[in-house]
């Protein structure tokens, strides 16, 4: 089904080498990058974003599916820039958004629930999983980044809000408090005493946007999806920074080059081959 | 590093994480309060005046409701470093949410979203709340301003007994469903978290039951990537491609057909009236303030008026929440304020005869307690703006109450007089 004999072939290691690879496959993987992932990426993403995500009274038409996608893309480029230019693998945004999920849910239950004790409906998660499942996809369709950037990243932006309507639709039912109208949203986000989180602080459909009525959420999808096109070739240039690796040359005339190759280890086998000077 | 060293250090960690792992065991201290004492005596006395706050039922069972209420005036003497409050919001200062929050009304305007307050006005407000986690809680009312952030008001103590597993909150939409404001979404959520959680490590599983990186990175290195391109890879994805548009497009679809009916989330500016200004026939003003430093006490000089047709009394000086009264106003505190803000003999005056109608005295006042130290309050010297203001109240004949706010800069007394 698969071509792993022909891979495994090709890579010209000895039996013990694969087995080894595998080991290292598993140690890597779950122990190393998928933590990394989650204690990186968790704390920045909350940063940023970490509001609309925290608390369901923040989930407004317009700068929730702005903030969030804009924000999330970040490591998803740099971690498919990673997993895609060094090995073909095209799972770099969903073991991100993974990792990302990861965290938040330790935080859900040990910060928000048995620590702060809020309902886990009050600060359920949104979930861009589908958003980083299609993005990893396009890219393993068009095996180009500029395409990706282009096709993937806007669907990552534009399904953001489908796909958390599913999760988030009952929220916005009507109903009535002391003659007031409010979603039920906002009825959580009274009810529920947040000390230092006044009302004011939330940002709900803040600026311009509002003069289009009720298309602020295709406007705001559509914005997102722009930016978030624009973000991703950012990082995926920060991932390709950070993933470059060089090493010094000196040639018979004793002259030292500074030789850009990101398999390194690959290039130093066969250093007569290596382009010196010249990016791999 | 040899065997015996790395042992060594080794040993070191582990009694380091002992020791860690220990130290909540052995020393563990609950916190009770927010560390509203912390909050600088600018923002405790010259924002917001609290007064007449009632925790009312200081006991309440799961589910019950209660109130907390009372009144507050917004000092005149609002500090130039805080932002005016064009935007506020009562809050309410607890240990998370223990009580649910049904409803908050000032000057009986409900008040869901923030709004403007005006500096020199009275406001009244009362929030109804539901008893949701059992224990002992120090619930503050709380006044927040936005790009200031929150002042908090006197914090009382109100128990809850009863089991959290009780507690119920449902609410009647404008659908005609009645959702519980514990658990409603949250199955629906999990689920679908779940179920896309399943379909993304399916997604990576699928690459990493085979080899996922030293190998491929070897044969990209010396052959390229036709090896690595799996065909199978393009099938699978096309179709996990095409899965999860088909469940995206159903589910939201799924959703709005359950959900037909929905607004948008509503953030207006609630519009409050303050209360209408009381005639007061009292007119105080203050001509001279100095804090005694070893002394723990406000020394103020009153010029007073009493334009009245009632002898009038003064009774009480409060500030951040803290009261300090005389003999007569000892008798109007309510029994159930905390005994820990008050200072039942903390006001003395040269002269504790009423105030004859007509008449206009001057009159030395002094606020001592310790009460000045324990709450931080004397941290007023420490500011670059060393001022005070509070609500002095007096009482006619009639037993009728006058509030006066008070204000003045502090001229700072560091040694006793002929020390």
């Amino acid at each position: 089904m698969f071509r792993t004999d022909e891979i495994i072939k090709a890579s010209k290691l000895p039996p013990e080498g694969v087995a080894m690879s595998r080991h290292i496959d598993y140690i890597y993987f779950i122990p190393i990058l998928f933590v990394t992932i989650v204690g990186t990426f968790h704390m920045h993403f909350d940063l940023l974003a970490g509001d609309w995500d925290f608390w369901i009274d923040w989930k407004d038409r317009q700068w929730w599916p702005i903030v969030t996608p804009i924000t999330a893309i970040t490591f998803c480029a740099a971690l498919q820039y990673y997993n895609w230019v060094n090995y073909r693998q095209p799972f770099g945004a969903t073991i991100t958004i993974l990792a990302l999920l990861a965290g938040k849910w330790v935080t859900i239950v040990a910060a928000w629930w048995w620590w702060s004790n809020y309902p886990y409906n009050f600060v359920m998660p949104s979930t861009l999983l589908p958003s980083a499942i299609v993005l990893d996809i396009v890219l393993l369709l068009t095996r180009n980044w500029t395409l990706t950037a282009v096709i993937g990243a806007w669907m990552f932006a534009a399904l953001f809000y489908p796909t958390n309507w599913a999760i988030f639709a009952y929220s916005h039912t009507p109903l009535v408090v002391d003659g007031t109208l409010l979603s039920w949203a906002d009825y959580m986000g009274f009810a529920y005493v947040r000390t230092g989180t006044p009302e004011y602080i939330r940002m709900i459909e803040v600026g311009s946007l509002r003069t289009f009525g009720g298309h602020s959420t295709m406007i705001s999808s559509f914005f997102a999806a722009f930016a978030s096109s624009l973000m991703y070739i950012l990082w995926w240039q920060f991932g390709k920074f950070f993933c470059t690796s060089y090493f010094y040359l000196t040639d018979d005339r004793q002259k030292t080059t500074k030789v850009y190759d990101v398999f390194a280890y690959a290039t130093l086998a066969n250093q007569d081959k290596a382009k010196v000077g010249g990016k791999a | 590093m040899n065997i015996r060293h790395a042992f060594k250090l080794w040993v070191m960690g582990l009694c380091g994480v002992a020791t860690l792992a220990f130290t909540p065991v052995f020393d563990i201290t609950p916190a009770f309060a927010h560390g509203e004492r912390s909050q600088e005596p600018f923002l405790r006395m010259r924002t917001v005046n609290w007064y007449d706050t009632e925790w009312v039922g200081k006991s309440t069972k799961v589910n019950d409701v209660t109130e907390l209420r009372g009144k507050f005036h917004l000092s005149e003497d609002w500090p130039r470093a805080v932002v005016k409050p064009v935007r506020t919001f009562l809050n309410i200062g607890s240990p998370s949410s223990v009580f649910v929050r049904l409803s908050s009304k000032i000057n009986g305007t409900p008040m869901f979203v923030a709004g403007p307050m005006e500096i020199g006005r009275d406001y009244e407000y009362v929030v109804q709340l539901k008893a949701r986690l059992p224990g002992h809680h120090h619930i503050h009312p709380m006044f927040a301003v936005k790009d200031a952030g929150p002042i908090a008001g006197p914090g009382g103590w109100m128990d809850i007994t009863g089991r959290y597993e009780d507690f119920t909150n449902p609410i009647k939409t404008l659908t005609g469903e009645t959702f519980d404001s514990e658990t409603m979404g949250t199955a629906t959520g999990i689920m679908w978290h779940l179920f896309w959680a399943a379909v993304a490590i399916f997604w990576v599983g699928f690459f990493m039951i085979r080899p996922m990186y030293l190998v491929r990175a070897r044969v990209l290195a010396a052959y390229g990537d036709e090896i690595l391109l799996d065909p199978i890879d393009r099938k699978v994805g096309t179709a996990v491609l095409l899965f999860t548009l088909t469940v995206v497009v159903v589910g939201y679809l799924a959703a709005d057909a359950r959900h037909p009916v929905s607004v948008p989330l509503q953030a207006g500016e609630t519009k409050v009236k303050p209360l209408p200004i009381k005639p007061n026939p009292f007119a105080v003003e203050v001509t001279h303030a100095e804090y005694d430093v070893p002394g723990r006490a406000l020394r103020m000089t009153l010029h007073a008026t009493n334009n009245g047709t009632e002898p009038v009394t003064i009774g009480e000086f409060t500030t951040a929440g803290i009261r300090f009264t005389n003999k007569m106003g000892a008798t109007k505190l309510d029994p159930n304020y905390p005994a820990e803000l008050v200072a039942q003999a903390g006001l003395t005056m040269d002269n504790e005869a009423p105030i004859l109608p007509g008449q206009t005295v001057d009159i030395k006042i002094e606020s001592k307690d310790v009460l000045w130290e324990v709450q931080r309050l004397v941290d007023i010297l420490h500011d670059p703006d060393q001022r005070f203001a509070g609500l002095l109240m007096s009482w006619t004949d009639k037993g009728e109450r006058l509030i006066n706010p008070i204000w003045a800069p502090v001229l700072p007394v560091f040694t006793r007089l002929g020390a």
